[in-house]
């Protein structure tokens, strides 16, 4: 076995033509994603059964199909209804459909998680539902919608690998283009991978930084006693 | 010739699943009155309040606050017409509510509890809100904690946020709901003394309490709300007394029971 | 060209029959990751600085990088090291080996709202280690972790849809098929669609009930 990585030389550019473009995605389908999330919560908490029951609908549907068939769906739905997109645009729409639900989840359960009275008070005050969301209950939700989101986030950047199938020139492709150029299959994955676990390792530097800041910090309790520890933690410490 | 009742409230109905929490109510508070509202738990003391502030909607009556309706209005062809959000909105400063668990926002500090429903709220530029807070606070013995959080506060000095926070808005009425009950017992007296000085400076204030000592330590009048209804209302020392409806009898005596030195000066008539 | 629902329905029949290889593989792959997951955190337990260490970086590897990529290394790399596997066998194995990391994680997640009392309690009593693992620790950490179990099957089920790409005749693929001779690709795909919705629906479903009645089950 062989290890050669100057077989890659002169196809790193496009590599990481790849990954910029992989980044760009996600941060498109990051903002827009979250904004339909938040957008669907908003319709779920409204009163009445119907609302609750469509918006259950649309998160079940999305969060239950694999999402190389949503693109496919989108893909070829797009011309259907006479729309014609880009591949590059089709797949960033696709996969903020596909965030925006389980984003939906996150905002509505960390809104469900406040205690009613906070609402409450901000209305009986005099406060519109729009002020009363901005000022006391958004600030609130922050703390718990921090973890929970950046996960999400790394998981769509992860999934932006699929949109390879439609042809989206992002790092996974480049590395199937690649890999048909050379026929080295080793190095060009090993390199592909660590290009997808660096992007991955700054965005959870950046989320621990986030929830530092929004004070989400969660202290895993290790002063439980000795005995405890040895069946309950899987934490190797040196002797 | 009379000025309007601060708070008028008729033929109040509301149900849920079929049953009546507060069943054709009626109810007047004048100007520096205290009221206090006592009742067996799940009479519909809090159905009331929170229909009083719009957190429940009626399904009929009408609540009229220093003369202008709330919620629900009789029109001159003798339609009912519901107000919109925004007419709604715009009373809801006047009606002060202070609630069983404070509700104070944890985020803001006490002082920014007190300024910012001012500023959202009634318009009002921020340096006068902040100096109207501050007042606010001080009067209620709060100077040197205006910069705490809620959770840097005991449940007194909570509760006197809540309190100020619903005064800087220059309420017609305050609405209390169970004020002793969030609060250690021996902090009752604290309580007392707030609402004493509240009234006065003639403040108009309905009291929801079960605490009958309470009751008759603070109010002017007292109203026995049974079942959704108002049984009997008058005289706080003479409900106390002499109460004449026979469930409000079983209820005071049920209540006395245990505390028989609770008022001073009562005596509790079992017979009859 | 509108929508045709007479076209979809005569297709469905095909698309599930192609939905028994999804099943048979997600169950396979699911047996594999519960095994080797558990195997995983009983290595895990045993706390030697060095292999968890390693296993660390594997961790972080497999869950900082797509499932895809994984797959690819399962069918493209391997076979340049000499294991040379069927587009099924390497694709199963990568999902599987992707999910025994997350049954790890979900343990040690598990683990750390077992009462520690009890193992104190167990150790005062004279258990022995065996038997305050097999008969405290573990009968209470799968309980606890059968939801995201469940929840895990759904992404499994899913992940089964991606070995389209490396040639496996699953449902995705039988739909490429289709749709490459009929020219209706949207309802071709919106039929593959609704039979991964059906499945991982019936897997959420069944999960509900059966979380129901364990519940019930409990003292």
């Amino acid at each position: 076995m062989h290890f050669n990585p100057a077989l890659l030389f002169d196809y790193w550019p496009l590599l990481l033509q790849g990954a910029w473009l992989t980044v760009q995605v996600s941060a498109f389908a990051l903002v827009i994603g979250y904004a339909a999330g938040v957008a669907v919560a908003m319709f779920a908490l409204m009163p009445g059964w119907l609302p609750r029951l469509a918006a259950g609908l649309y998160i079940e549907t999305l969060r239950n199909i694999p999402f190389i068939i949503l693109i496919f769906v989108v893909y070829y739905g797009l011309p259907f209804s006479g729309i014609r997109l880009p591949a590059t645009v089709a797949g960033t729409l696709a996969l903020a459909l596909f965030v925006s639900a389980y984003y939906a989840e996150i905002v509505r359960a960390a809104i469900l998680a406040l205690p009613r009275g906070q609402f409450e008070s901000a209305r009986a005050i005099g406060m519109s539902p729009v002020q009363a969301m901005r000022h006391v209950v958004a600030p609130q939700i922050l703390r718990a919608l921090v973890p929970p989101s950046t996960n999400m986030t790394l998981t769509m950047m992860k999934e932006s690998a699929v949109l390879s199938s439609i042809t989206v020139p992002e790092l996974t492709y480049q590395s199937l283009v690649v890999q048909g150029n050379t026929f080295a299959p080793f190095e060009v994955f090993a390199a592909v991978a660590s290009i997808y676990w660096l992007i991955a390792i700054v965005i959870a530097e950046f989320s621990r930084r986030l929830e530092r800041r929004v004070g989400a910090a969660q202290i895993e309790s290790i002063n439980r006693n000795p005995i405890a520890e040895r069946y309950l933690s899987l934490v190797a410490r040196r002797a | 010739m009379t000025a309007p009742p601060v708070l008028r409230v008729s033929a109040l109905t509301k149900c849920f699943f079929g049953t009546a929490a507060v069943d054709d109510l009626y109810l007047d508070v004048h100007e520096g009155e205290i009221v206090a509202l006592i009742g067996p738990s799940g009479c519909g003391k809090s159905t009331l309040l929170r229909c009083l502030t719009w957190l429940e909607q009626p399904d009929d009556g009408f609540i009229e606050v220093t003369g202008k309706p709330f919620g629900r209005e009789l029109t001159n062809g003798g339609v009912v017409r519901r107000h919109s959000r925004r007419e709604i909105d715009a009373l809801r400063p006047k009606i002060g509510i202070v609630f069983q668990q404070f509700n104070l926002w944890p985020h803001m500090t006490a002082l920014e509890n007190v300024v910012c429903p001012q500023v959202v709220v009634l318009g009002r530029p921020r340096v006068e809100a902040v100096r109207r807070g501050e007042e606010q606070l001080a009067r209620l013995g709060l100077a040197e904690r205006m910069d705490r959080h809620p959770r840097a506060l005991s449940g007194g000095q909570q509760q006197r946020v809540a309190i100020a926070r619903a005064l800087a808005m220059d309420p017609a009425l305050m609405l209390f709901d169970e004020p002793t009950s969030a609060l250690d017992p021996e902090l009752v007296g604290e309580v007392l003394s707030v609402l004493r000085s509240l009234a006065e400076v003639g403040m108009t204030m309905l009291v929801v309490t079960h605490e009958i000592g309470f009751a008759a330590n603070v109010a002017d009048r007292i109203a026995f709300m049974d079942r959704g209804r108002i049984l009997e209302e008058g005289p706080a020392h003479d409900i106390i007394a002499a109460p004449r409806e026979p469930r409000l009898r079983n209820f005071l005596d049920l209540v006395l029971a245990n505390r028989p030195h609770a008022i001073p000066g009562t005596r509790i008539n079992k017979t009859e | 060209m509108g929508f045709k629902l007479a076209y979809l329905l005569s297709i469905l029949p095909n698309l599930v029959s192609a939905a028994a290889v999804n099943i048979r593989l997600a169950l396979a792959i699911m047996l594999l990751a519960l095994a080797l997951g558990t195997a995983l955190t009983v290595v895990r337990s045993l706390k030697i600085v060095a292999v968890n260490a390693v296993i660390a970086v594997v961790i972080s590897f497999v869950r900082g990088t797509p499932l895809l990529i994984q797959i690819f290394i399962a069918y493209y790399v391997l076979p340049a090291v000499g294991l040379d596997l069927s587009p099924e066998v390497a694709g199963v194995s990568a999902i599987a080996f992707n999910s025994m990391v997350f049954v790890s994680e979900s343990m040690r997640g598990g683990l750390a709202t077992i009462d520690p009392g009890q193992i104190e309690a167990s150790t005062a009593l004279g258990l022995p280690p065996r038997a305050i693992w097999l008969k405290v620790v573990l009968p209470q950490l799968f309980r606890r972790i059968v939801p995201v179990l469940i929840n895990e099957a759904t992404i499994v089920v899913k992940g089964t849809a991606l070995l389209s790409v490396i040639t496996v005749v699953e449902v995705l693929r039988r739909a490429q098929q289709i749709a490459s001779t009929s020219y209706r690709p949207f309802e071709t795909m919106i039929g593959a669609a609704l039979v991964f919705l059906v499945i991982n629906l019936v897997i959420s479903l069944s999960g509900k009930v059966a979380e129901a009645r364990f519940a019930r089950a409990r003292i």
